[in-house]
């Protein structure tokens, strides 16, 4: 009993009310977008990254924005071009002449949110120079090693793949993001909200951060304390199983994905105020979790969220 | 039809194999001559190396080899393979090198189906109520075996590996059902299927259980012997009136000749036949008896019979002696008339034959008889005298008597003075002659146990009794029991029950009684199963209104009902075939399959890959009127099912039956 009611006062504590008054804050600067803003939360506490695949100009870097506001951390961006050079991320070392010695100018990585605008526009070298950091939350360079800051975040935006100009990602890289989300356009009266209230811009400025980059790390041990039953666990296995059935997509869900799936599913259930995960959890994550990591296989005139949706319909809830 | 794959046998596979077979065999390995058994066990061991070791299957010539070497051992040990004993243990050894070549699951199936056949035959030795639990061991083991074999064999033309993850118990129940819907089939067809006058069983040679019983001579111990053994001699169901355990003498081998130590049976009472015997019409005892196989050819009654069962005769001393000796059960219908007066007129051979002695036996007894001769009037006061004598004197009726030597009947009556019923019977008798009067002992068996519950009585092994009779002049053969007049509680209550001590280590009284109601058990074995012939069988079928059938008829209605049967059967089958989810056991998930069917009744089908809240939110947008107690039962069991807290599961049930939603309009 003693363990239930710790679990309890650690949900109903203060830290859990503020992580739910930057979800609203958020909301309010993104509209209508709950679910995808809780998704972004979710990748958040579950230390993973975030990817946004959509046009430009839905609100892409406003999420970032927000995001970086309401946490209260270190907000770096990094626009991706053609000619965007890994030392343009990760920083140099500059010969100081008057001290004879190199010094280490960290580039725009070294901050707690980091938004790569646009990522696939850039080379694959850059890319993996970003990927790289985020897999391994630290940046070498000539043989020094640099730990990137605590909770490190990144958000990554990307533009449909059939534009012109864009390298697109490996699947390896891919695997690096947690969740993938799309905004879409808004609803015709939340648009119509958008046009007639302040400019988000400057609603960004006048937010104040409610919580703090400490506050995340607590939140991570938090969501790892969310009770998973077997027979959650039967469910998330029947999942991955019928993923790696060839009728679905090219290839299955790896292991990896598996417990990333695992631990989004624990953050989504702590944003949900539950001390214990269930399926719906699973279902709401799931087809953000899997398509950015599926194929369709050849020949198949379907897309990967209408699989992944009929895949969901299939998997009977043990 | 394509024909089947012939689909390789697994280890598990020839594990279950090999046990069934094993267990199967076992009475036959205990049975058969003791070089015979390694022989046996041989081609089994190699199979077992073969499967561990990955050898290969043994080459065609080998096995042809091995086989004709087990021949050859037979036709050596049994002079030929016919007759029961061989051709039971050539089943066995042949099976056994079946092993050799089992690789396949089609072999494994016939080497599983055939030792059930193999148990079988174990009836052809036995048919008591310990077989049956036996061979119901048998068939059990054979079945796991075999639905083992099947399950692989249709996974096998699938291609796929069987799933046998079900637990030892779920399979026996699958088991057990399957036979149950067999049950009422192989029922018709052995309650109907045309039989021979003598039940199917019964074999005329060395049935194994045949127990001896009384035998042809009676020396001092002999019937001793038999007061350790508590098997059943015969059953007796009376009509009408049962006589008192007293009066319950059933009369065996009669016993003329002495030699000074052993009575037998004379050449004259074995060959000369009854010249009167009781009416039957006016016998007073109408009884049936069921007699266990004895090798013997006596056959049971109370004085004195008036009826001869079928080939058999009445001696002229009313012994009934069979023409062949009794190998199987019998049943004989029996009346007897107790008043019946036994031989008026004594022939001067017999009057000689019941007087003789030998010479140079016994001097004191006859030292003493003379001079009671002189001392008495008539016979009657001899026979007064002599009993009194037992009575007065410090005789003693005990199951553990001294040795006798030369002269038994000197040093019973005036040394040790202690013995039992043999004792007695032999030492009256002899007296009797000695002092001029004819007499004669009598075997046979005292008493029985009442059988409340099945109205009938039940005579052991134990209950061997002998006594004495004498010629009287005017009144014939009459009978005088000695050891009545030593222990009159023998008469009264019965052997056992008469003696203090106990015969054995599990000798009890409680014990007996439960064995004594048990025997109900094996009577309608006996009855129904073992003793179920042509006779039985036209009495069933009476009940039924179809008085005498003939074969044709009989197998017309025997096919009428089987196809009647056979079709309920297969109604029933998947009823009884379904496999139930061990799921279900989980009162949870028990309560929430309810609620989703009752769900489904309101007319809201849910899919199985709703989550429960998602469920809730469907059905309660369809049923409105219900959504909050759908969404309570939905909350209670997400609770319970993916919560650390130990949810209230019965509180859920009790949710989940309070649910009444209303049914779907269609």
């Amino acid at each position: 009993m003693t363990e239930i009611s710790l679990q309890e006062t650690s949900l109903k504590n203060d830290r859990f009310e503020r992580l739910q008054d930057a979800v609203n804050m958020v909301n309010q600067i993104i509209m209508g977008k709950e679910a995808q803003v809780k998704l972004a939360f979710s990748s958040l506490l579950a230390r993973g990254h975030l990817l946004i695949e959509d046009l430009p100009g839905v609100g892409k870097t406003t999420l970032a924005h927000a995001l970086a506001a309401v946490i209260g951390v270190r907000y770096q961006r990094i626009q991706f071009t053609s000619d965007l050079l890994p030392a343009d991320i990760l920083g140099v070392s500059i010969y100081r002449q008057d001290q004879k010695k190199f010094e280490f100018h960290p580039g725009p990585i070294f901050a707690e949110l980091v938004l790569a605008d646009e990522i696939n526009r850039a080379t694959p070298k850059s890319q993996s120079a970003l990927l790289e950091a985020m897999a391994e939350g630290q940046v070498t360079i000539e043989g020094e090693t640099y730990p990137l800051p605590k909770p490190f975040f990144v958000i990554a935006t990307q533009n449909p793949l059939d534009l012109v100009g864009t390298f697109p990602l490996p699947d390896s890289q891919l695997d690096r993001f947690l969740l993938s989300i799309s905004l879409d356009f808004p609803e015709p009266e939340v648009e119509r909200e958008l046009l007639t209230a302040q400019d988000r811009v400057l609603m960004l400025e006048d937010t104040k951060p409610v919580i703090s980059p400490a506050d995340v790390i607590k939140l991570h041990a938090d969501c790892q304390q969310i009770h998973v039953s077997d027979a959650l666990l039967d469910y998330v296995q029947a999942l991955l199983a019928e993923t790696r059935s060839s009728r679905w997509f090219e290839t299955g869900l790896s292991p990896r994905a598996g417990i990333a799936m695992l631990h989004c599913c624990k953050a989504f259930a702590f944003l949900e105020g539950r001390d214990y995960a269930i399926p719906e959890d699973v279902k709401a994550i799931f087809p953000s979790l899997a398509r950015h990591r599926m194929t369709v296989p050849h020949g198949m005139e379907t897309s990967v969220m209408e699989q992944i949706t009929g895949l969901l319909n299939q998997v009977a809830i043990p | 039809m394509k024909r089947a794959k012939h689909i390789k046998l697994n280890r598990q596979g020839i594990l279950w194999v090999v046990a069934a077979l094993s267990i199967s065999m076992l009475p036959q390995l205990a049975a058969m001559p003791a070089h015979l058994i390694p022989i046996t066990l041989l081609p089994i061991v190699w199979r077992l190396l073969a499967e561990f070791r990955d050898w290969k299957p043994m080459p065609m010539v080998l096995r042809v080899l091995a086989t004709g070497f087990a021949v050859a051992a037979l036709v050596i040990t049994y002079g030929g393979l016919m007759g029961r004993s061989a051709a039971v243990s050539m089943l066995a050894l042949m099976l056994s090198l079946k092993l050799l070549e089992t690789f396949r699951i089609r072999d494994a199936r016939i080497v599983v189906s055939l030792s059930l056949f193999l148990c079988g035959t174990q009836f052809l030795f036995s048919q008591g109520v310990p077989m049956i639990i036996y061979i119901t061991a048998c068939v059990l083991s054979s079945l796991l075996a075999l639905m083992y074999l099947h399950r692989g064999e249709a996974y096998g033309n699938l291609g796929k590996a069987p799933d046998n993850d079900r637990g030892i118990l779920t399979e026996l129940g699958f088991g057990v059902r399957l036979v149950a819907l067999a049950f009422p089939i192989g029922l018709v067809l052995f309650l109907l299927f045309p039989r021979w006058s003598s039940p199917l069983w019964g074999i005329p040679e060395d049935a194994l259980d045949a127990r001896s019983g009384l035998s042809d001579s009676m020396t001092p111990g002999s019937i001793q012997s038999l007061f350790m053994d508590d098997s059943p001699a015969f059953r007796a169901t009376f009509e009408g009136v049962i006589p008192s355990h007293g009066q319950l003498y059933w009369r065996g081998p009669v016993f003329w000749d002495f030699d000074g130590s052993t009575w037998q049976v004379s050449f004259l009472s074995r060959n000369l036949m009854a010249d009167t015997k009781p009416d039957p019409g006016r016998a007073p005892l109408r009884y049936e008896v069921q007699m266990e196989p004895t090798e013997q050819r006596w056959l049971f009654a109370l004085d004195y019979p008036a009826l001869v069962p079928r080939r058999t005769r009445l001696t002229m001393d009313y012994q009934i002696l069979s023409r062949r000796p009794v190998t199987q059960l019998f049943t004989y219908a029996m009346a007897s008339n107790p008043n019946f007066q036994d031989t008026p007129q004594l022939r001067q051979t017999l009057l000689r034959a019941a007087l003789e002695l030998p010479q140079g036996f016994n001097p004191r007894t006859a030292e003493m008889m003379a001079e009671w001769r002189t001392e008495a009037n008539s016979d009657t006061e001899i026979i007064q005298r002599t009993l009194a004598h037992f009575n007065r004197e410090e005789f003693s009726y005990t199951l553990n008597p001294p040795l006798l030597s030369r002269h038994t009947v000197d040093e019973f009556l005036f040394d040790t003075r202690a013995g039992f019923c043999e004792h007695y019977a032999s030492a009256f008798t002899v007296m009797m002659r000695m002092a001029g009067i004819p007499a004669r002992v009598v075997t046979g068996y005292q008493g029985g146990y009442y059988n409340n519950i099945g109205s009938y009585v039940l005579v052991r092994q134990s209950d061997a009794h002998a006594w004495s009779e004498v010629w009287v002049r005017g009144s014939g053969w009459t009978r005088i029991d000695p050891t009545a007049a030593v222990a009159p509680e023998r008469v009264e209550q019965g052997a056992v029950d008469s003696l203090a001590q106990r015969r054995h280590l599990f000798d009890f009284e409680w014990l007996r009684n439960v064995r004594n109601t048990f025997d109900l058990f094996q009577r309608g074995w006996n009855n129904w199963v073992v003793a179920f012939g042509a006779d039985s069988q036209s009495r069933l079928l009476s009940i039924f209104g179809w008085d005498v059938l003939n074969s044709t008829k009989l197998v017309i209605v025997m096919i009428a009902t089987i196809a009647f049967v056979g079709a309920i059967t297969f109604l029933l089958a998947p009823l009884l075939l379904k496999f139930r989810s061990p799921r279900k056991q989980d009162p949870v998930l028990r309560a929430w399959q309810k609620f989703n069917r009752k769900l489904a009744r309101a007319g809201f089908v849910s899919s199985p890959s709703m989550g429960p809240l998602e469920l809730a939110e469907c059905a309660g947008g369809q049923l409105k009127y219900k959504d909050d107690a759908i969404h309570r039962i939905a909350e209670l069991y997400t609770l319970c099912r993916y919560s650390q807290a130990d949810g209230d599961a019965l509180k859920l049930a009790e949710l989940v039956n309070g649910f009444k939603p209303e049914p779907a309009v269609r």
